[in-house]
């Protein structure tokens, strides 16, 4: 049995992250394709703790399984794989610019990933998931250990829409295309300076988005211009080319929950 | 060397935890009190420090550092003393889990039940129009949404109920993860343990249901060693209310 194995979705939102972030590191782990929207990530072979996939507040993301334990949390799995390749350029090493990509990181899990993962499950998952019969759906359910990300799948089946929670998603992604823009507006070619996992991150939750909500990255030409070097990107590339469906962009199952303090 | 002041509140919660992290690395820091209850935070002073109105808040030389966690990371990677991470990347990763886990998913659970019972009744004393004056200062849309319900008592039952639940699953998850390892995610000393003490110190007083020496002996062991630490003792001595007087008994019970 291989010592580390990576289970990814499609190459979008925190699997791509993830799967560039490895290429970026030039570990050799292996990676496997599961289907988030049928539950599989719940039913990992040979995984004994699996507290951390659980109850990832990431919700459906990839799973890194080593000796028996379920890593999970895209950015956390991006700073292991630097960790482990003795730091490959993924974070910075001055501690200031450090801390300043882990604010990014928090900032985009917090509210730009809850934000896109709400609008995608809306727009592509839910037909899906409404469809299933109701043994399969049960089956995912009760494999599921999380009770919040359990309601947030009954939620998707029940068809349950929140206009208010609708509306905060796309001011969000908007907010957060304004941010990018802002950022790169001295003439810099990636978030922190240096290429980083902020980055990766953020373009990886950001890029299904500009088919969505095309209108909040009209005129934003440095977010744009960003978003083409990224896709341009070998690491980005090679993490795409894992897709199984024509467009990887409509992949998703339910992810982070919208923060409840509003 | 450039001069580190933090602005926090008590030795608690998110003031807590670069507090602890400063003391456990030998940094010298200018100690700046910031009284929540008064809502210093929100005052011109402090907005021209941090604009977004929340505490803590860290300044080194012309750095300014804001988000708890974050600093701790600041402090830990920028100062020698004794590392607060440890070298293994899985166990690295491990911590970084459980900090996301409490700061994100548990601690807002702590701090509604907190607000609720705590901070809500100690400031629902003043007249009503001066707590509207007082929330139309603060920066930040969400941080307005949550003073005025905990001013104002308007926690719905659900949202609590729901708190509560994941106040008593969250403990008994850090109870056996406290089995596997000596610490909090690993078995050496770290960010985690500052982290996660700082958040559940006062759990064998506020939930004495969730977290006792019968049901919960792995935190009651972990509590008492991290609360013996000579920095935790330091730091507690920086409080300006009772507050760490009245664990401190509660840790010697332990």
């Amino acid at each position: 049995m291989a010592a580390e194995i990576l289970y990814h979705g499609e190459p979008n939102g925190p699997s791509l992250s993830v799967l560039a972030a490895l290429v970026e590191s030039g570990l050799d782990i292996e990676c496997r394709h599961i289907d988030f929207l049928r539950g599989e990530r719940h039913r990992i072979e040979g995984a004994a703790q699996t507290l951390a996939s659980d109850m990832a507040v990431e919700g459906e993301g990839p799973v890194l399984l080593k000796d028996g334990e379920t890593m999970s949390e895209a950015v956390f799995l991006a700073q292991y794989f630097d960790d482990c390749a003795g730091g490959c350029g993924l974070q910075p090493s001055d501690a200031y610019a450090h801390w300043e990509m882990m604010m990014w990181c928090r900032q985009t899990t917090e509210r730009l990933a809850p934000a896109v993962a709400y609008l995608g499950n809306m727009a592509y998952s839910q037909k899906v998931v409404t469809a299933m019969d109701e043994d399969s759906f049960s089956a995912i359910i009760d494999s599921i250990f999380s009770e919040d990300l359990r309601a947030r799948w009954q939620d998707l089946r029940d068809d349950v829409v929140d206009a208010a929670k609708l509306e905060d998603s796309k001011a969000k992604v908007a907010q957060f295309v304004e941010r990018v823009e802002d950022k790169l507006a001295d003439g810099r070619d990636w978030l922190m300076g240096d290429f980083s996992i902020a980055d990766l991150e953020t373009y990886a939750w950001l890029r299904p988005m500009a088919e969505l909500e095309a209108s909040a990255f009209t005129g934003k030409t440095h977010c744009s211009a960003w978003m083409e070097r990224l896709e341009a990107r070998p690491s980005v590339q090679k993490a795409l080319a894992r897709a199984t469906t024509d467009n990887p962009a409509h992949a998703f199952a339910p992810g982070p929950e919208i923060n409840r303090w509003g | 060397m450039a001069e580190v002041t933090l602005y926090h509140w008590e030795p608690n919660a998110n003031s807590g935890k670069p507090m602890l992290a400063l003391m456990e690395k030998g940094v010298s820091f200018q100690s700046h009190y910031i009284n929540m209850l008064e809502f210093d935070q929100h005052k011109p002073d402090y907005l021209a420090i941090n604009p977004q109105g929340t505490i803590p808040a860290m300044t080194h030389g012309d750095r300014v550092l804001t988000e708890s966690t974050a600093i701790m990371e600041y402090v830990n990677e920028e100062f020698a003393g004794p590392d607060l991470m440890p070298a293994d990347p899985q166990d690295r990763w491990r911590i970084r889990w459980w900090m996301k886990f409490m700061d994100q998913w548990l601690g807002p659970s702590f701090s509604m039940i907190g607000w609720s019972v705590f901070v809500g009744p100690m400031v629902r004393k003043k007249p009503k129009e001066e707590l509207e004056a007082l929330i139309e200062r603060i920066p930040l849309p969400e941080r307005r949404r949550a003073w005025r319900k905990a001013m104002f008592g308007q926690f719905g039952e659900e949202e609590l109920a729901e708190s509560k639940r994941r106040v008593g699953f969250g403990i008994d998850r850090l109870e056996e993860e406290l089995g596997r390892h000596e610490y909090v995610g690993s078995n050496f000393y770290s960010l985690a343990d500052i982290n996660i003490f700082n958040s559940t110190y006062s759990l064998p007083l506020s939930h004495p249901d969730v977290a006792s020496k019968e049901r919960t002996p792995n935190i009651m062991r972990w509590l008492k060693t991290v609360y013996l630490r000579p920095a935790v003792q330091e730091t507690w001595k920086m409080g300006k209310t009772d507050l760490a007087h009245r664990y401190s008994l509660i840790m010697e019970d332990i």
